[in-house]
């Protein structure tokens, strides 16, 4: 009789699991996903993984292909550098919503309005997780963190980033654009396969970001924090394909 | 490589649930998440000291998949048992 093995993707590197992220963390169920895309493109040997700094860089040992770790925001360059000297290459850039919003955004805007072929996953859990949950570009209005004890005020520091409507914006028709959430595994993961596809294809820029749970730093338990991704996250953040150049219902 | 895995089973009526408490941390995601209500807490321990969990009956699950989806850590398998179809 054979054993049984745990569902893990194929391109996971196995020695390093269980993985460093939190109990709970959404950053295992975006890796799962995109490791499941990878073995079903079958694309782990010529792929090129970067991480950011943050909560995200523990994924720097994830994958049993070749990956970099890059400076604070620092990614989206690295895999464009990357993806210009070596264009057979799939580069898939995984950042969190502070290196990606915040530190970052000056790459990301210019990176998209080149449209360069590369993915880029931004995973949005509304805080910085590995400083100890202080308050980010995403933070939501009225939303309690360690630097606002008494809710953000949209008055005093603005309103939330909503990356993928301004990445949307500044990109050409043949971009991907979408907002996926943990809370639906299956649409996650067609998103990011319709994103690496459409850098496989040569079309163009491809953006998924991904609304993502930090129950250590909500201070939150697993019922509190299925509640507020999905009852205030995805009610102030729309989930869906903002640019698809695969047309609708494309699969 | 790494070390073999032991799981623990529990075989239900529509599938088969496997938990491999090496990579349970306990998180609750798949508790809060199963649609009927299936999965409870147990005794055995997991990977962080934290109780991980087990169905609490055999007929109320209804392979949907759900908690192995949303596992971050991928330590439940669920295995469906096709059933015999009536005559």
């Amino acid at each position: 009789m054979q054993a049984v093995a745990p569902a893990t993707p194929k391109s996971w590197y196995l020695p390093t699991k269980p993985h460093k992220f939190c109990p709970g963390c959404g950053h295992g169920i975006v890796l799962k996903a995109l490791g499941d895309v990878i073995d079903e493109l079958e694309i782990q040997d010529k792929t090129i993984f970067g991480c950011d700094i943050g909560c995200s860089l523990l994924s720097w040992d994830f994958f049993a292909c070749d990956s970099t770790q890059t400076h604070h925001g620092r990614t989206t360059p690295v895999m464009v550098g990357i993806k210009r000297a070596r264009p057979e290459l799939i580069t898939i850039g995984y950042m969190g919503d502070g290196g990606g919003y915040s530190i970052g955004s000056q790459h990301l805007l210019n990176a998209a309005v080149r449209n360069e072929k590369v993915t880029l996953i931004l995973v949005n859990n509304t805080n910085y997780g590995m400083t100890g949950g202080q308050m980010a570009p995403t933070t939501l209005p009225g939303q309690k963190t360690e630097t606002t004890p008494f809710g953000r005020d949209p008055e005093l520091t603005g309103y939330p980033t909503k990356g993928p409507e301004f990445i949307a914006q500044v990109t050409p028709d043949n971009a991907y654009v979408a907002r996926a959430t943990v809370s639906k595994y299956n649409q996650l993961r067609r998103f990011i396969r319709n994103a690496l596809r459409n850098q496989i294809e040569g079309n163009g820029f491809s953006f998924v970001e991904v609304l993502s749970t930090c129950p250590t730093n909500w201070r939150t338990n697993a019922q509190q924090t299925w509640h507020f991704l999905e009852d205030e996250m995805e009610h102030y953040f729309p989930v869906g394909e903002l640019k698809n150049p695969f047309g609708k219902g494309g699969k | 490589m790494s070390k073999e895995l032991k799981p623990i089973t529990f075989p239900m009526e529509k599938a088969v649930f496997y938990i491999f408490p090496d990579y349970c941390k306990g998180c609750g995601l798949c508790k809060e998440k199963c649609p009927n209500g299936v999965l409870v807490w147990s005794e055995k321990l997991g990977v962080y000291g934290t109780p991980t969990v087990k169905p609490k009956d055999e007929d109320s699950c209804i392979a949907c998949n759900i908690c192995e989806m949303v596992c971050p850590d991928c330590a439940i398998l669920i295995e469906r048992i096709r059933q015999k179809k009536a005559l």
